[in-house]
């Protein structure tokens, strides 16, 4: 096969089209959990209330459909109101490091030199810290809570969208048409933001929707070591620590947060998968 | 297999029968010594059939071209004989080469075995049919070990790329090269080496002198020509541009949407068409018509030269770039050039690419920061970058129609915007339309909806919208299919007329310059190596380098 060849094979349009059930699935679940955020507080409104002589009962005993944990608290109620946290916070963090990144990336990649050179040695220091270590010094100095576990969370995340954006930006911003803007002497910020930036958006948003799924992964491996959330709050990585003990008598305890997990993070990352191509579709691919 | 192609070819006979004219002795009818014989070629799309049943065969050493506007079904046709249709589209017929018959639809096996072995492809772009990661060796030394039955040895390899890269005139030096580090031809050359190194029957061109220079074209369609002459092979080349088919191919067959309208030897084709859209594509192609620039201007309706007709209004020169150089790191690629347009003037800069004909445009523009000289606009010096000009000075509409439009905003958005900086009111929105002959709906449209010209409308109209007085067009037809171009010059020769425009024309095609130019300069390695006007430079060219750039320019009046 010749070399020009294999290039023309490359250029070809590949279909990878996701699945439509497995994308439709993956927004129903998202749904239910965003439903049982807003609305979990009406459906199991003392979640975490401890009662001793409910302890540790099976799933399927009356009254507790998938059984209690240790402290008696039922394992349904307080799955429904981890999802507050289990949800809340990685939304903020993809929120937070996704001003960040169009901020500071766009900057970076449209003024360049040294504004550029500072933000890219900041990403490289923060690149540089390791995620759970970073966030037990911080819980030890200013002490463990869900909010500090955010605002670290933003900060560690920030550097990959402040890289996607700066390159994304790069590489428009040497496109005719951004000269075209420059013809027409608007300002540099207003052609950042309103003619370079919705080129990016694409990347933009399929990024933070996998950074969902990251910083979910993220809080669950916090909470599962105890600098997370506090002790006693419905949290679905708290419940996986509290139910390794009782996997024998109550398998949900664990089960029922951990699936759930996974497959708020595997939505996340396939609806975002999907929005990029649907996005990047409308755009010059 | 067999039924298919029984069924397939009296297909084929109707196709050819309702939309064709064939000389049955002179046209390439099927015959027994060809090396290559097509029959029954038809293209299934998303939606129903894009190309008809057609037939073509070429004999040893000869060339057919493959003639039509962009869209026709050209490309796609040279795509279904290499086996590379996109995802959606299939092909029907049989490919009869000497040593092997393919029958369509064929399996991927069949293909690995004949493509860039019994048939290679030379693509259009030598910028990206390249691996910009591996060496020029490495890349035509694949293309050898894929062919080869037997391993070769280090020495052996080796001794056959240089082979290659001496057939194209390359020296032996250029295997240890990376494709950035050559020009466009360089890289062409080598990318025909690539593709000949497997000794094919059949060498499909899709465009091959496209993307270069006129003076690149000429010599590498000759280059093409001598090895095919040498090795016997046949060679299907397809091309939108009529002028670069005389001479260069024996038979012609001429293609829109998906049919064959007209076929023939290539000489009787263009000197006598039969049919109206070839007709039509001659006339389009401003190679092939005797159109002077005085012609022109006759036949947009108006008897005096625009610059004639706006002398009386305003005299003296609106721009003045004086001696201008301009450094890329330690490399120059300006050496104090300096370029004047007077009001209602029509200024064409010709030469090669890195002749520095964009560089001078954009130090102009302010896109560009110039390292010395000196730049007056109206009388006035203006410091260098954009933040001393203003958007009412001058304008320019880029190359290139797929990225000079922000994809993700609408025409509409992007008109009044420029609407806006030049504080007219959005409602002239649709004068501006009017003004590029473009429906008003556009407004609501996406650039990816349109098409190039279209496209090149719309950015002209962004150009406009904010009533330049200096008009800076960067090779803005280039990219443009032959008819399309046509009609943008004529567009922008309107446009110079009714607005009293001046405009700073960049382009590498002479024949383009030659309609539209009042006074031309002609730059060479950054420096001006003639100027004058237009008509004179052209058409008694004093420098030698002109004389060159004229004689290598492919685009020859017809000799009847």
């Amino acid at each position: 096969m010749s070399s020009t060849e294999a290039i023309v094979l490359a250029k070809l349009p590949r279909s990878r089209r996701r699945h439509p059930v497995a994308v439709w699935l993956s927004l129903a679940l998202l749904g239910l959990v965003a439903f049982l955020v807003l609305f979990g507080n009406l459906i199991a409104p003392d979640a975490t209330a401890q009662s001793i002589l409910d302890s540790l009962l099976p799933p399927g005993s009356p009254g507790h459909l998938l059984g209690t944990d240790e402290l008696g608290r039922d394992v349904l109620d307080l799955t429904i109101a981890g999802a507050a946290s289990a949800l809340v916070g990685p939304v903020c963090v993809a929120l937070g490091s996704m001003l960040l990144g169009i901020l500071l990336g766009t900057v970076a990649g449209y003024l360049r030199g040294p504004i550029d050179f500072i933000i890219g040695r900041w990403t490289d220091l923060l690149f540089s810290l390791p995620l759970l270590l970073a966030a037990i010094v911080v819980a030890g100095v200013f002490g463990a809570g869900y909010w500090m576990t955010v605002l670290l969370l933003i900060l560690l995340f920030s550097p990959s969208d402040i890289r996607i954006v700066r390159a994304g930006v790069m590489e428009q911003a040497a496109r005719p048409f951004v000269e075209a803007a420059q013809m027409l002497s608007l300002s540099k910020a207003r052609i950042m933001f309103t003619q370079v930036l919705p080129n990016v958006w694409s990347l933009v948003i399929t990024n933070s929707m996998l950074n969902v799924a990251f910083a979910l992964v993220a809080f669950s491996s916090l909470s599962f070591l105890g600098v997370g959330v506090a002790p006693g709050t419905a949290d679905w990585g708290r419940q996986l620590t509290d139910g390794r003990a009782i996997m024998i008598d109550n398998p949900a305890a664990v089960l029922v947060p951990a699936l759930l997990i996974i497959g708020v993070a595997s939505a996340a990352n396939l609806v975002g998968d999907w929005l990029g191509q649907n996005l990047t579709r409308t755009g010059r691919s | 297999m067999t039924e298919t192609r029984m069924t397939n070819v009296p297909a084929s006979g109707a196709g050819l029968g309702s939309g064709s004219s064939i000389g049955s002795g002179t046209g390439p009818g099927i015959d027994s010594t060809a090396q290559v014989a097509v029959t029954g070629l038809t293209i299934d799309g998303p939606a129903g059939v894009v190309v008809a049943p057609f037939d073509f065969s070429i004999a040893p050493g000869e060339t057919l071209a493959l003639i039509g506007e962009s869209g026709s079904g050209k490309t796609l046709s040279a795509k279904a004989i290499a086996g590379l249709l996109p995802a959606g589209f299939s092909a029907r017929g049989s490919i009869a080469l000497s040593s092997a018959t393919i029958e369509l639809p064929s399996t991927d096996a069949v293909w690995r075995a004949t493509r860039g072995r019994r048939i290679s492809l030379l693509l259009q772009d030598p910028f990206t049919s390249l691996s910009p990661v591996h060496r020029c060796g490495t890349q035509i030394g694949m293309t050898i070990d894929a062919a080869s039955a037997t391993r070769l040895s280090r020495e052996e390899r080796t001794a056959r790329i240089t082979q290659s890269l001496a057939e194209v005139n390359l020296p032996a030096e250029v295997a240890r090269a990376y494709p950035h580090e050559l020009s466009g031809g360089m890289r062409q050359r080598v990318a025909i080496a690539a593709a000949l190194a497997t000794d094919p029957e059949l060498l499909i061109a899709d465009e091959p002198t496209t993307a270069l220079d006129a003076s690149n074209q000429g010599e590498i369609l000759d280059l093409l020509r001598g090895l095919q002459e040498k090795r016997g092979m046949a060679a299907l080349l397809i091309s939108h541009d009529l002028g670069m088919v005389r001479g260069r191919a024996e038979h012609v067959l001429v293609m829109r949407h998906g049919e064959i309208v007209e076929r023939g030897v290539t000489s009787s084709v263009l000197n006598a068409p039969s049919h109206p859209y070839t007709r039509a594509l001659i006339e389009a192609d401003p190679s092939l018509t005797d159109r002077s620039a005085g012609v022109v201007r006759t036949a947009s309706g108006v008897g005096v030269t625009p610059a004639a007709a706006n002398a009386d209004s305003a005299t003296g020169d609106l721009v003045v770039a004086t001696d201008i150089t301009k450094s890329f790191g330690d490399k120059t690629v300006l050496h104090g050039v300096s370029v004047t347009v007077g009001r209602g003037e029509t200024v064409g800069i010709v030469g090669e690419s890195g002749s520095g004909k964009t560089t001078i445009a954009r130090c102009i523009a302010g896109l560009e920061h110039e390292t010395s000289g000196v730049i007056e606009f109206d009388g006035v010096a203006l410091a260098t970058g954009r933040a001393s000009r203003t958007p009412k000075q001058m304008q320019i509409v880029f190359q290139d129609p797929y990225s000079s439009l922000n994809p993700m905003i609408s025409v509409g958005r992007s008109l009044k915007l420029a609407l806006r900086v030049a504080g007219r009111p959005a409602s002239d929105l649709n004068g501006l339309l009017q003004l590029v002959e473009l429906p008003t709906d556009f407004a609501s449209k996406r650039p990816a909806e349109l098409s190039g010209g279209q496209r090149q409308r719309v950015a002209i109209a962004r150009a406009l919208a904010v009533q330049p007085q200096l008009l800076i067009c960067d090779e803005s037809v280039s990219a443009l299919d032959v008819s399309v171009q046509k009609q943008i010059l004529d567009l922008l020769s309107k446009l110079r007329v009714e607005l009293g425009l001046s405009i700073l024309f960049i382009s590498h095609d002479l024949a383009v310059v030659r309609q539209l130019a009042d006074r031309v300069y002609v730059l060479r390695h950054g420096e001006v190596v003639e100027s004058g006007p237009c008509h004179d430079v052209l058409n008694a060219p004093t420098h030698p380098y002109t004389q060159a750039l004229v004689a290598a320019s492919i685009h020859e009046a017809p000799t009847h």
